[in-house]
């Protein structure tokens, strides 16, 4: 027999959960702002400072603050192997929330000045960088899981790089290329970074939320090397000007994409669990999702369709229906299991205790999902049809169902 | 009854947070010994290596078997060899996991 060994994962529940609650916070702010400029979104226009707000709150407060409490815990459990310094972690939580806030505030009502906001971001964003490499160099086995993490944090870097030349730009002036640096930027981010990361804990958290075994994952290492193929493609693409690179690198995308699809719809098939919880199916909706705006991408790109409205709406629908769905579905297992683990775990055995699904309300978080995915598809739609009325009926209906999803996890902390 | 016995019904009562099935239904106890002195010996896994819940689980089993009368010292050993499958699972656990 193999001896298990110490896994030591015991992370302050304190580091996730101080990130969680800010990312909630940044969730409902970035859709107000979004709401009050219903009339900008509606006329398609995207590149204005109220929006850059909007959206930064909505990606580094909300996904990426989300993204790096998540994987403080979920690193240790996954890699087992415990965080490298979580002094230092409380303290990049510090850093990077003051910077993010400053940023996003700044790039609305004085982007001369949003260099400086997004100087402290960095700062925090490297140290949590710093952090997550140190951790992940001390785990002893590194398995297909470590090339995806590792893919998404250089992915990650690269994205504040570009982030910070453009946030220059807005503030000093100077360096050219804006454009392409932009579009790297959002590349970058929003496919290397999030995607792959979301990959990589898939490859950990599917299988374990359906209790699947005997199952291959065999398409990971071809995912990996083809999605990353994809994104050096496409970001070439934008700098040497090129549309049959472009569509060859969007095409990679769909591609590696389409073999992490193959490998979760194997780990469903080969599930134990017939039922799955409801939070956890709303994420792996997000996955076809992700594949679907994929498909969309590589059908524009080859019919030359060069319009920046519709490519706009289809990186919200990327965004919203690929990252923030499988967050806003993940997010309903970990919060319970932080929660679950400080207030009921030295009670196991002892007495009975509440299992982790007692801990939400599932009809409650049936409802909120269907009134996020309508709220969705119908502004994507609206907006695409440049309908006002819509776009102002349906971004506000997700401003208010943002903050009813932040209350619902809020309520998870006082059971 | 016997130590091993008791032990082993009491293990009944620890509840997979997750799964919401008791670990002996879930057949991750591998086994149970007691010696000359009742000291225990436990020998089990989780389904998973790198499972989230694998600190909890293994103190519950530690806390409820404190509770079995007569028992002396516990040693728990945690082990992912042989892995866990399904095949160990009783048709109970089964039933409430809707394979059946």
């Amino acid at each position: 027999m193999m001896a298990g060994g110490s896994l030591n994962s015991d992370t302050n529940i304190k580091l996730p959960l101080a990130f969680i609650l800010y990312a909630l916070a940044a969730l409902v702010i970035s859709q107000i702002v979004l709401f009050l400029n219903n009339d900008v979104l509606a006329a398609g226009q995207f590149r204005i400072p109220d929006i850059w707000m909007g959206a930064h709150f909505l990606l580094l407060g909300y996904a990426v603050m989300i993204a790096m409490g998540a994987m403080y815990q979920l690193v240790p459990v996954a890699f087992l192997t415990p965080i490298w310094n979580q002094t230092f972690g409380f303290i990049q939580f510090l850093v990077t929330a003051i910077g993010v806030t400053a940023f996003s505030i700044l790039l609305g009502v004085m982007p001369e000045f949003a260099l400086y906001g997004g100087i402290v971001a960095i700062i925090g964003i490297m140290m949590f960088i710093i952090q997550m490499v140190k951790t992940i160099f001390k785990q002893k086995k590194k398995n297909t899981m470590t090339l995806f993490v590792i893919g998404a944090i250089t992915s990650f870097f690269l994205t504040i790089v570009a982030g910070f030349l453009l946030a220059w730009n807005v503030s000093i002036g100077s360096i050219g290329s804006h454009g392409t640096i932009l579009s790297s930027h959002i590349v970058l981010g929003v496919s290397g970074w999030f995607t792959l990361l979301i990959f990589g804990f898939s490859y950990k958290l599917v299988p374990m939320f359906s209790l699947s075994h005997g199952y291959s994952m065999k398409w990971a290492k071809p995912a990996f090397i083809t999605y990353i193929a994809g994104l050096i493609s496409l970001i070439s693409s934008f700098w040497i000007e090129n549309t049959l690179v472009q569509s060859t690198g969007w095409f990679l995308l769909l591609a590696g994409f389409f073999f992490f699809v193959l490998d979760i719809r194997e780990i469903l098939a080969k599930r134990l669990k017939k039922k799955l919880d409801k939070p956890f199916s709303f994420s792996v909706l997000a996955i076809f999702n992700g594949l679907g705006v994929h498909m969309l991408a590589f059908m524009f790109s080859v019919s030359g369709i060069r319009e920046s409205a519709v490519w706009g709406w289809l990186i919200f629908l990327y965004v919203m229906s690929w990252i923030i769905f499988s967050i806003l579905g993940y997010l309903y297992k970990i919060v319970p299991f932080l929660w679950w683990t400080h207030k009921y775990a030295d009670k196991i055995g002892k007495e009975k205790v509440p299992t982790l699904k007692e801990m939400i309300n599932e009809k409650h978080a049936v409802i909120l999902f269907t009134l996020f995915v309508i709220s969705v598809f119908g502004l994507t739609g609206s907006g695409l049809l440049y309908i006002e009325f819509f776009v102002f009926i349906f971004q506000g209906l997700l401003a208010f169902t943002s903050l009813l999803y932040a209350l619902s996890i809020i309520q998870v902390l006082i059971k | 009854m016997s130590l091993d016995k008791r032990v082993g019904a009491a293990l009944f009562e620890v509840i997979d947070p997750e799964l919401g099935v008791n670990i002996m239904d879930l057949g991750l106890i591998y086994g149970i010994e007691v010696d000359f002195d009742d000291n225990i010996r436990i020998v089990m896994t989780l389904t998973t290596p790198g499972c989230p819940m694998h600190d909890s689980i293994k103190s519950g089993v530690l806390h409820r078997v404190s509770q079995v009368e007569g028992v002396g010292e516990i040693k728990i050993d945690l082990v992912w060899e042989p892995a866990w499958t399904p095949v160990k699972m009783s048709d109970r656990a089964k039933e409430m996991l809707g394979m059946r």
